[in-house]
């Protein structure tokens, strides 16, 4: 039973069956009618069930295809893909200063965190940042990328384990079960970076031209707020611009940003334009306290938000403020910081 | 964190320097005496404050802590604009992070304001038998460039505060001798924000505006 469900995915773990899950018969029929995207959709904006989100995810980047029968071969050629692409790129000498800043940020790629201190894990990540630098030279590694590696890392190992990813140790994993997780990462991350690719090259615009949009929008929406800002000398670019440079995952635990992840995998643009709004809903979050504040004041808080103790109900809440602004300003936001109109759809 | 307004001077100071030299462990020893071996990088700038007392008054330092990598150069180098002083990091364990200190100097130049007080700090001295910087080869560059020098270790702590006191006390002395040189280019805080080397809540050492005297 347990080996059909992980075969639909392409795995074949017969001989690992002890490491990983037995997965109960409602999961396998949840798994199998998998299909509809109406149904994803629904489920992504809902919050996707934590046994069903490797899957999940991997249909909504559209890295796995819809129809099932397509799946093992699609996913065996893209994981045989990173295996000889990787094989081909670190038989030739490296770009010296790619990796240099890649072997510096990898060891503080989530610090304290056994998974990610463990010296196999970070290997992997090793690999996939240096693989994604090398494909895309106008950006190369950029800090912050590393990152965004983590929440597929973690969600796509569950697939294989019981318990707590972060406290799991990778050595127990039979090493094409770790490819595989690494491959599927990968191409994962490569999905969703393809959508915000300016915001990593050079002069890094797409932050830029996100930053003057939410200033733009938090002029319109809380006045007060937007003038205190300014009255004190607060610039978005100063708090602001990691909230789009690691899509809020300094500020957000990685539980949080996997909930929050779950919503934008709907949308093709969310991680480019919907971030935007929930940037916007998350600074309009901390308006009270913050108009109490001086310049100095503003800064420390910003810098340290006080989100420690946030579950899915608070990114729930922030989604659904986020989709509200949205809904009402995404037509006004294509105006916001150009001058070209475009039709609202 | 917040000290209100109780200070004469407010200088602001950026850190700056190759990716993992220890910029934001020496800020934040200096500002919480803390010190994180596995500190995330910085993406973009941070920023932390602290005053302290120079020649009897208190000075407080507006301290922006910037990101190493080239490729956040365009976003922090907007931020050398109104420092007054600059601590320009290495590792004295890695000499290629040295020897891109001639290249951080030509940033500053371009981008900050020419009367900048810059400090070349060799950090991680407590890694003596990785030293791969002599500490004379170093206060020669420093020498020849005009700067200050020092060695520092954020981890054990040793001449953080002396660092610190050292480049404010030299801004400070710049300041209250009125030999800044243009002065009124200086002052010019980027908007709003409180950075300036003028006096403030009344002491008045030095020249209000136009520093052409």
């Amino acid at each position: 039973m347990g080996r059909e469900t992980f075969s639909a995915n392409g795995l074949n773990l017969a001989s690992t069956s002890e490491l990983t899950r037995s997965l109960s018969s409602r999961t396998s029929r949840r798994r199998e009618r998998l299909i509809s995207v109406a149904e994803l959709t629904q489920m992504a904006w809902q919050g996707i069930p934590a046994d069903l989100r490797p899957i999940v995810w991997q249909l909504l980047l559209t890295y796995l295809p819809l129809p099932v029968a397509q799946r093992v071969t699609k996913l065996h050629a893209k994981r045989q893909e990173y295996l000889s692409m990787s094989t081909l790129t670190f038989s030739k000498p490296l770009e010296q200063l790619i990796w240099h800043q890649i072997v510096i940020d990898v060891p503080r790629t989530r610090p304290g965190v056994p998974l990610w201190a463990d010296p196999i894990t970070q290997k992997c990540l090793e690999r996939i940042l240096y693989l994604w630098a090398i494909r895309h030279p106008a950006s190369g590694y950029v800090q912050g990328i590393n990152d965004l590696v983590t929440p597929f890392f973690q969600v796509f190992l569950s697939f294989y384990i019981d318990g707590d990813p972060a406290t799991f140790s990778p050595s127990l994993l039979p090493e094409d079960v770790l490819s595989a997780v690494e491959a599927d990462s990968f191409w994962c991350l490569s999905n969703l970076l393809d959508g915000i690719q300016m915001n990593y090259i050079h002069g890094q615009p797409g932050i830029v031209n996100s930053l003057n949009k939410m200033s733009e929008l938090v002029g319109r929406i809380d006045r007060q707020l937007s003038q205190h800002l300014q009255n004190e000398g607060v610039e978005y670019m100063q708090f602001a611009f990691r909230w789009m440079n690691c899509l809020l995952m300094r500020e957000l635990s990685v539980e949080n940003t996997i909930r929050m992840w779950d919503t934008y995998m709907v949308g093709s643009q969310a991680f480019s334009q919907f971030h935007l709004f929930v940037c916007t809903a998350f600074l309009l979050t901390w308006s009270r306290q913050l108009l109490e504040m001086d310049f100095q004041g503003m800064l420390m808080f910003l810098q340290s938000l006080p989100t420690q103790d946030w579950g899915d109900r608070n990114i729930e809440e922030l989604m659904g403020k986020a989709w509200q602004l949205s809904n009402t300003w995404k037509d006004a936001q294509s105006h916001l910081g150009r001058n070209t109109p475009r039709r609202g759809v | 964190m917040a000290e209100g307004s109780n200070y004469d001077y407010l200088f602001k100071v950026v850190l700056i320097g190759d990716s993992g030299v220890g910029k934001s462990n020496l800020l934040s020893r200096f500002t919480r005496n803390e010190f994180n071996p596995d500190s995330k990088s910085t993406i973009g700038v941070e920023f932390a404050t602290r005053s302290l007392e120079v020649d009897g008054k208190v000075v407080k330092a507006q301290i922006w802590d910037t990101a190493g990598q080239e490729r956040y150069r365009a976003i922090t180098s907007a931020y050398y604009r109104g420092a007054v002083g600059a601590l320009l990091v290495y590792d004295i364990s890695k000499q290629p992070t040295f020897a891109n200190v001639a290249r951080w100097l030509k940033e500053l130049r371009d981008h900050a304001d020419s009367s900048i007080v810059v400090m070349l700090v060799g950090n991680k001295s407590d890694l003596k038998h990785l030293r791969a910087v002599l500490t004379d080869e170093a206060k020669q560059f420093a020498m020849d460039n005009g700067l200050s020098f020092i060695e520092t270790s954020a981890l054990d702590a040793s001449n953080v505060e002396a660092a610190f006191q050292q480049i404010l006390t030299d801004i400070y002395r710049i300041v209250s001798s009125k030999s800044l040189d243009a002065a009124d280019e200086v002052i010019q805080p980027s908007r709003g924000t409180t950075v300036t080397v003028t006096p403030q809540g009344g002491q008045k050492p030095q020249q209000q505006g136009g520093g052409c005297c």
